[in-house]
């Protein structure tokens, strides 16, 4: 792979040695490895929650800093996704398989018949539009509730099984869901670097440009738009089978918000982005509860100062730590 | 010799102001074309309706004896007819390296799940890739500043990296809007050299310019004034004809 193309997409410049990236690449998969067998079980449950998050909101993620496109609308797919899949197994009995696919397949098609014409949108105007499918989502998921449950919900959604095992505890399914995100971050990092991912990075930066380049620009959205949702939907439908209970609560505004908040914090333009504004979004309220009733207001404070001094995100800063350590100097990125 | 682009008929207004009127202009396969007037005469908007960004009210575009005036700017670009921008439109948040192998889009056709799972053929077409754009980058000089992300080259340099990512993109027809707006004598010379030669390699090239010594090196030199053709031919019939020299050249 071009070192200069992996750069850009991982905040890495040119240099740094492999035998660093293995060492680090061991520690952290050793710590991996050991983590359900060393933290409380409240923490590897949040550490499911940070693989789910990390999942959908690579979607998010992906749209904003490599296509330019602020999507509030991912908490619609993850709902799907969930109750797809909570319908399938709960109603009819399939297997997770047949819900996560029907899931999958329903967020697919909604994406791609609602983006095509509101992708033609722009900016601000196209954020709003995606606020409103969120919400009208939200209102949907309420009223139809033959099949949601409504406020209610729908409970008693089975565990996924694989080979007879029951993944139904936080440590068993942690084991699932982590090697499932980490092979997404993989094709999201094939992606950027092949003629599919130079393309839309042409397309966020001179959209003229690019279709003077062959490339159809609207075409090109509706298709990530499309492949955002799919991780919506995916990250929905293994949540519903781990929390075995889903309601509307779960796929409100805030939640399309919390997407994209990770998406901002974590570095939208680097690989580890989405996981480090995951951990951020599912640890610090937790952490912060020590502090009583007061831990709103400091999230609020945590998340302004975080924006405001941290512009390329958790992501951007672990990229220059890792260049200083290497002793590359970091070209800052734009 | 034949058209490889002709322009018929090609009339277009802003809010009632006709800013060009019955428009016709031939580029010849193989010749560098030039095209000249002065501000507002309507070349950016004969530039934009050629390559297929504005429509034009009435007329047609013909390239490559083929009607394309509804045509999309994408089709067109397949079909070989590739511009670039009177601002530079480099993707600035990517090195010159990568804007290159951006260039190679539409050589290239592996669909978006082939690119996700990284298949053969997938990497076959990004090696393909790479050395179009490796043997771009020597050809252009631009192998000092490889990994210099785009938006942080100096002007000069964008229009370049700009010109050479177009190359990338095989044009038969390559138009360039004021390609030496911003560049010094030195790199002028460069750009004019770098033209020649990609019309020795068979390239046709429509040049839309101000500058009076970068147009010399067009065989065929159209002058629009008030939306309207009002002179063409070689460089020498152009400066001695008598509307020209008082409409553009003020002499």
């Amino acid at each position: 792979m071009a070192e200069p193309a992996l750069a850009a997409a991982t905040g890495l410049r040119a240099g740094v040695t492999h035998g660093r990236v293995w060492a680090l690449g061991a520690v952290l998969a050793v710590l991996w490895v050991c983590m359900p067998a060393l933290a409380s079980r409240s923490i590897v449950d949040m550490l499911v929650f940070t693989a789910l998050y990390t999942i959908a909101g690579l979607g998010v993620s992906f749209l904003l800093g490599q296509c330019g496109i602020v999507s509030l609308a991912q908490s619609v797919f993850y709902g799907i996704g969930a109750y797809s899949s909570a319908y399938c197994a709960t109603h009819f009995g399939w297997p997770m398989p047949a819900g996560l696919l029907i899931g999958i397949g329903l967020s697919a098609t909604i994406a791609a018949v609602v983006g095509w014409p509101v992708l033609r949108l722009s900016g601000y105007f196209l954020a709003l539009a995606t606020l409103a499918l969120a919400i009208i989502a939200h209102v949907l998921f309420t009223e139809w509730d033959g099949i949601t449950g409504g406020t209610l919900g729908v409970g008693g959604i089975p565990p996924i099984s694989l080979f007879g095992f029951a993944l139904n505890s936080p440590a068993r399914f942690y084991f699932l869901v982590w090697p499932i995100a980490i092979l997404l971050l993989w094709l999201h990092y094939n992606l950027l670097h092949s003629r599919t991912g130079f393309a839309v990075r042409a397309m966020r930066d001179a959209p003229a440009a690019a279709r003077v380049l062959g490339v159809d620009i609207h075409a090109l959205k509706v298709k990530v738009f499309v492949l955002s949702a799919v991780l919506g939907a995916l990250a929905g439908s293994l949540f519903a089978h781990y929390v075995s209970f889903v309601s509307v609560d779960s796929f409100g505004v805030d939640r399309a918000i919390n997407f994209l908040l990770l998406a901002v914090l974590g570095g939208s333009r680097t690989l580890a982005g989405p996981i480090l504004g995951a951990l951020f979004i599912t640890m610090t309220p937790h952490l912060l509860g020590r502090f009583g009733d007061i831990h709103a207001l400091l999230f609020a404070v945590l998340l302004i100062v975080s924006v405001i001094f941290l512009p390329q995100g958790f992501g951007g800063v672990a990229a220059q730590l890792w260049q200083r350590a290497s002793g590359r100097k970091l070209e800052p990125k734009p | 010799m034949s058209a490889l682009l002709e322009l018929r008929g090609i009339s277009h207004s802003f809010r009632g102001l006709q800013v060009l009127r019955n428009v016709n202009l031939r580029v010849e396969q193989g010749a560098i074309c030039g095209l000249i007037g002065p501000n507002g005469a309507g070349k950016s908007t004969l530039f934009n309706i050629a390559s297929g960004f504005l429509p034009a009210d009435a007329g047609q575009v013909v390239y490559a004896g083929v009607e394309v005036t509804r045509h999309s700017v994408e089709r067109r670009s397949y079909a070989g007819l590739v511009r670039t921008f009177q601002t530079p439109q480099v993707f600035a948040h990517l090195t010159v390296w990568e804007n290159l192998m951006a260039g190679c889009y539409k050589l290239t056709s592996s669909g978006l799940l082939g690119n996700l799972v990284g298949t053969p053929g997938s990497r076959r077409e990004l090696a393909a890739m790479r050395a179009t754009a490796e043997r771009v980058c020597r050809e252009f000089k631009l192998d000092a500043v490889r990994d210099v992300l785009a938006g942080k080259l100096p002007g000069g340099m964008q229009r370049l990296l700009e010109l050479a990512r177009a190359c990338v993109a095989a044009p038969r027809l390559l138009c360039l809007d004021e390609p030496s707006a911003g560049l010094n004598s030195e790199e002028v010379a460069q750009l004019m050299q770098a033209l020649q030669r990609l019309q020795q390699s068979g390239m046709t090239i429509l040049l839309v310019s101000h500058d009076m010594d970068l147009v010399a090196v067009a065989s065929v030199i159209h002058v629009l004034c008030f939306g309207e053709i009002i002179a063409a031919g070689s460089f020498a019939e152009v400066r001695a004809d008598a509307r020209v020299r008082e409409a553009y050249l003020g002499v």
